[in-house]
């Protein structure tokens, strides 16, 4: 036994002696981890964007292909552990008379079992490749028979938002300023059970887009067409994340895909394709907008409510309908004012009410209607939002509507450069006026 | 082939300083203190160097990723910034990867391989010392960033473009993290190739008489192949580089998307460089690994012809699978489908080794020591990311996986339980032959059962998180994303093995100051670097020794009497070509190495004086290097020493 001199000897006895105890406190720990098991899997497997609980084919071809791999690699796993195992248990020295034994026979191999376990690898792989290939087809663009009925849409990633395009759906711009195809951001609506083609556009750095439950990522690389196919199988919504490393706010760029059934995304498009104005409850008497208490905005404070996560579509639903009651129309009217006044309409659109806005900027017609801001990261509640309006930064540190682009148009502050200062404020949003604005972009279904 | 006996120095100069020179050639002599370290050309001082430098850095990646962990310990974490969490993430890997794990390896390369192959010294000895001058200079370069204004590096070790252009990665007109990244690894680049010169032609040309290559022991058929593959894969990333330092310093437009440049251009030139990069990082360590199991198993390596043949078939095949990094690139379905197929065919030689392993295990009798320990949690924790590389390799699947946390999970099994693991075991392997004293077995191996459960806490939890949908490189998460117990776990994890990882060097520390001496050959080894006492004297072998077969030492030891014949003829042999003969030291490589550095830092400043002052000295380093000769002087071992087989030094 080799020496350990000044070591605690049951320290030393548990580590090297006592076959015994340490066959039973292996049994316990495998008996444990056993029992964990399924607990462990159940509440790890099925998050917001697990791959696990797949709602489309897409998602569904690319799971079956990693079952295949999970069993084929998984039996392998349990045959070499098994041997492995077998080989250190059964081989190794357990006493000191083992230690001195005369060397054993020194065999240099056996070519047939080497060449043998070479084929054997060979053909387990052959078991992966095959649904491999298979699905490297299906997955990579929709089955001819869909194609006729397929719906198309772009989308496009900003540090860090996504902007989302429907091609075939145009608008009337105001003031005879001819059509434009549909634009909203952060949340792609789209039309359940029908395959939906997604062109995938970047004009900053690469993004990539990744709805787990529906589809497997594919990044958005600029100067580069790409795609991606996906089809939700029943009305959902979904989460979705910038999956590409894309500078300092990329952990919070997030988007929504809801898939809606045939005619209620008829409605949908009908009304987002009209232009904006704001939305009253009339049957609501008292003031929303102008009781909400601001909570106080600290760095990285989460921004969704497990009210929400119930039943997120329905939640949804009820972003659909008008939130603001008819005493806060002078509220409305006056953050109306403010957009215009606080230059929001230099870079934000709100098609019908406020002209202007910019193509690398949200499009704000309908945000009302959204359930998240700041790309996805916020739901949309008056507080969230208040939050946003107010400290950007600490929101989203070192987005464009705070820090502006270097050498170009500036954001809330004015920033030197040269040596990375905060010269000054170029807009400043107090309480007052990010209640007011609250109650006019919330008014916008 | 007898290395020495051919020399073409022999006979020309016996002893110091023969010939009269110029001062500026006055050859460094000091065997002890500062000066001898900075003008060493012994490759096992290099190798030193190496391997501390290279562990100091492995500690200060492990700081950056311990922080990393706290910040994702819980939901919404405001422990550091999105910034600094991007730095820290960028800094990790390139730490991890380029000056921890790579000269970690080249530490025992330069240390091992020459006395392996019974040669006393590399081919180009004061290369070898500009190596890893030059590395230095680049561990420099690349930290630079912490002290000064610009912060860290912060658009990820893969640096894809366009972020790194200056429109996207400078926060401010001055900011110069991005050029630091960018010059630190192309000056690491000059030291990886330089020092894979080097050992080349050390293996191809230095190897002791008899020993042919099919005799070469696999830790230094490992190094000969990862030499191959940096030196072809280097100019892949060099390229890349230099095309991204003129986008960003002359304004040319190779990646710059408005002038139409083309961003998925350094996609495929990184990876050509970065797969290959992966098997630079693990085929040392299973280069370790074959040598350590045979040891332990007091058998010789099961099928060493096929596991060379593996080794090489990797490092050939890894040239060919690079865009699986870039399946979601949108390459179309044929290109995906042959990066798909090419990459299963990798497992092939992979499982290979591992029946090997395996095979070298069976009927042999095997002895629990510490390094045999980290070697079978190699085994484990290789097999794991093996099989996970596997479920990448089908392109659909992968759909899903890519820069998710079950990638995360996948290659820290392998360079973490793969090549740190396999390290680790040769760190303690080699303990008693470079420093001559015993590691503790008990401390030994509690350090590895810590290391061992606290790698598994750490990224067992990470598969679950990638099928969960959490992406990689992402300072803040929210609660109800079902992501919260197991990043905790992960952490306490990361706790866990840091503690290990502490244990094991501190035990290293007080074994090297109080240790108990070691005897010679304490594990019974079976190749020649185990021939020689510990620690190896400057010259490492008194005599050529002469290769009967495979494991040579074995075999010396098992015919000590044919063994001792021989040495006595060869040592005339030696005597009569003037003695041993030895390399002189030099300034210039430091020299060399040193204008490089500067006129790096200058350049990344946009100071072009300095760095054209730089360059002055780099060439003029260069030039008194190339004056100065190669030198050399002879060593005459005693009677003693050449008898010396008996371990009594």
């Amino acid at each position: 036994m080799y020496a350990a001199n000044g070591v605690p000897t049951a320290l030393l006895t548990l580590m090297t002696a006592s076959p015994n105890l340490r066959s039973h406190i292996r049994r316990g720990l495998i008996a444990i981890a056993v029992a964990c098991l399924p607990l462990l899997m159940g509440g790890w497997l099925s998050g917001p964007q697990s791959t696990f609980d797949t709602k489309g084919p897409v998602a569904k071809a690319q799971l079956d292909v990693f079952y295949v791999t999970l069993w084929v690699t998984g039996i392998i796993f349990v045959i070499v552990a098994s041997v492995l195992t077998y080989a250190t248990l059964k081989f190794k020295a357990r006493n000191s008379a083992d230690e001195k034994a005369p060397v054993p026979p020194q065999g240099h191999g056996n070519p047939l079992i080497e060449l043998g376990l070479i084929g054997a690898s060979v053909i387990a792989l052959i078991f992966i490749a095959v649904p491999t290939l298979h699905n490297i087809w299906y997955t990579y663009d929709i089955p001819e028979e869909e194609k006729s009925s397929a719906y198309e849409v772009n989308a496009i990633g900003y540090q860090w938002w996504f902007k989302f395009e429907y091609p075939h759906e145009e608008v009337q711009l105001p003031n005879n300023g001819g059509t434009s195809p549909l634009i909203v951001a952060n949340e792609l609506v789209i039309p359940a059970g029908r395959a939906v083609r997604v062109n995938l556009r970047t004009f900053d750095v690469i993004h990539s887009f990744w709805v787990p439950k529906l589809a497997g990522k594919v990044d958005m690389i600029p100067n580069r067409g790409n795609h991606l196919w996906l089809k939700a199988d029943e009305p959902g919504y979904f989460w979705g994340q910038c999956a590409e490393y894309c500078g300092e706010s990329h952990a919070v760029m997030r988007f929504r895909v809801i898939a809606l059934e045939e005619a209620e995304f008829a409605v949908w498009l009908a009304k987002q394709k009209q232009g904006a104005a704001p939305a009253f409850d009339e049957s609501k008497a008292q003031p929303i907008f102008a009781g909400y208490t601001p909570i106080e905005n600290k760095r990285n404070l989460p921004g969704w409510s497990s009210e929400f996560d119930l039943s997120p579509l329905d939640s949804w639903r009820t972003f659909q309908q008008p939130a603001a009651s008819s005493a806060d129309r002078a509220l409305v009217e006056q953050g109306r004012e403010l957009f215009r006044a606080k230059n929001c309409v230099t870079c934000h659109v709100v098609r019908g009410d406020q002209p202007g806005g910019a193509p690398f900027a949200p499009d704000l017609t309908h945000i009302g209607s959204r359930t998240t801001i700041a790309g996805g990261l916020l739901e949309n509640t008056p507080q969230n939002l208040h939050r946003w309006l107010t400290d950007p930064n600490g929101v989203k540190p070192g987005n464009k509507m705070y820090r502006g682009f270097t050498g170009g148009m500036s954001g809330y502050v004015l920033v030197d450069h040269d040596t990375n200062t905060i010269t000054g404020h170029n807009i400043t949003v107090n309480d007052e006026e990010a209640r007011a604005l609250v109650a006019y972009l919330q008014s916008l279904k | 082939m007898d290395a020495a006996a051919q020399s073409h120095f022999t006979g020309k100069e016996a002893g110091h300083a023969v010939e009269k020179r110029p001062w500026i050639f006055t050859r460094p002599t000091a065997q002890t203190g500062l000066i001898s370290w900075l003008t060493t050309v012994d490759h096992k001082r290099v190798g030193l160097m190496y391997g501390i430098s290279a562990l100091i850095f492995f500690l200060i990646g492990g700081i950056e990723a311990l922080i990393i962990r706290v910040q994702l310990a819980v939901p919404n974490n405001t422990f550091i910034s999105h910034q600094v969490y991007n730095e820290m993430f960028t800094m990790h890997a390139t730490t991890m990867i380029f000056l921890a794990v790579m000269p970690l390896s080249a530490a025992f390369f330069n240390y091992i391989m020459p006395l392996q192959i019974g040669a006393r010294d590399v081919a180009f000895p004061r290369l070898n010392g500009f190596a890893f001058w030059v590395f230095l200079a680049g561990a420099i370069i690349l930290n630079v960033g912490w002290f000064v204004k610009s912060g860290a590096p912060d658009a990820g070790w893969f640096g894809y473009a366009p972020l790194t252009s200056k429109a996207f990665s400078n926060e401010f007109r001055a900011d110069m993290s991005t050029d630091l990244w960018v010059m630190g690894l192309q000056v690491l680049g000059v030291s990886s190739i330089v020092g894979s010169m080097n050992f080349i032609v050390t293996i191809i040309n230095m190897r002791a008489p008899g020993m042919t290559m099919m005799r070469v022991p696999v830790f230094t058929w490992m190094t000969l192949i990862v030499a191959f593959l940096i030196i072809l894969s280097f100019p892949a990333i060099t390229i890349a580089l230099v095309e991204l330092m003129m986008d960003r310093s002359f304004g040319t437009n190779f990646f710059e998307v408005s002038n139409g440049g083309l961003p998925i251009l350094w996609q495929h030139l990184f990876w050509v460089f970065g797969h290959p990069e992966v098997y630079i990082l693990i085929l040392p360590a299973m280069g370790i690994v074959s040598e350590i199991l045979p040891t332990f198993s007091r058998k010789p390596l099961f099928g060493y012809p096929i596991v060379v043949f593996s080794g090489a078939a990797i490092g050939f095949l890894g040239f060919g699978v690079w865009s699986h990094h870039m399946f979601t690139t949108g390459m179309g379905t044929v290109a995906t489908a042959a990066f798909s197929l090419a990459t299963m065919a990798i497992a092939v030689p992979t499982g290979v080794k591992m029946f090997n392993w395996i095979g070298t295990m069976w009927n042999g009798h095997l002895q629990m020591r510490t390094p045999m320990m980290f070697a079978l949690g190699f085994l484990w924790m290789f097999m794991i990311g093996g099989f996970s590389g596997v479920m990448h390799s089908a392109a659909p699947a992968d759909a899903q996986q890519q820069d998710s946390y079950f990638v995360v999970a996948h290659f820290h099994y392998v360079l973490i339980g793969g090549a740190v693991f396999g390290l680790l075991a040769g760190i303690h392997y080699w303990f008693p032959l470079i420093f001559g004293r015993q590691v503790s077995e008990f401390w030994g191996k509690l350090s590895f059962w810590i290391i061992f459960v606290g790698f598994n806490a750490t990224f067992f939890p990470m598969h679950f998180l990638g099928l969960n949908g959490m992406p990689r490189r992402t300072a803040v998460y929210d609660g109800n994303m079902g992501w919260n117990s197991a990043n905790m776990l992960a952490t306490i994890g990361s706790f866990i093995l840091a503690i290990g990882v502490g244990v094991y060097f501190v035990v290293m520390l007080y074994t090297y100051f109080k240790g108990e001496k070691s005897r010679r050959d304490p594990w019974d080894a079976r190749t020649l670097e185990w021939s020689i006492p510990n620690p190896p004297p400057a010259y490492n072998f008194a005599v050529t020794p002469t290769v009967h077969a495979r494991d040579a030492f074995w075999y010396e030891k098992h015919h000590k009497e044919e063994i001792a014949r021989e040495k006595l003829a060869h040592a005339k042999e030696d005597e009569a070509h003037g003695g041993v003969h030895m390399p002189s030291q030099s300034w210039f490589p430091l020299m060399t190495a040193i204008g490089l550095l500067t006129a790096s830092l200058f350049f990344v400043n946009h100071h072009m004086t300095g760095a054209i002052a730089g360059a002055a000295i780099l060439v003029l380093g260069v030039i008194l290097w190339a004056f100065e000769g190669p030198g050399g002087y002879h060593v005459h071992p005693s009677k003693d020493e050449i008898n010396d087989t008996d371990g009594k030094h």
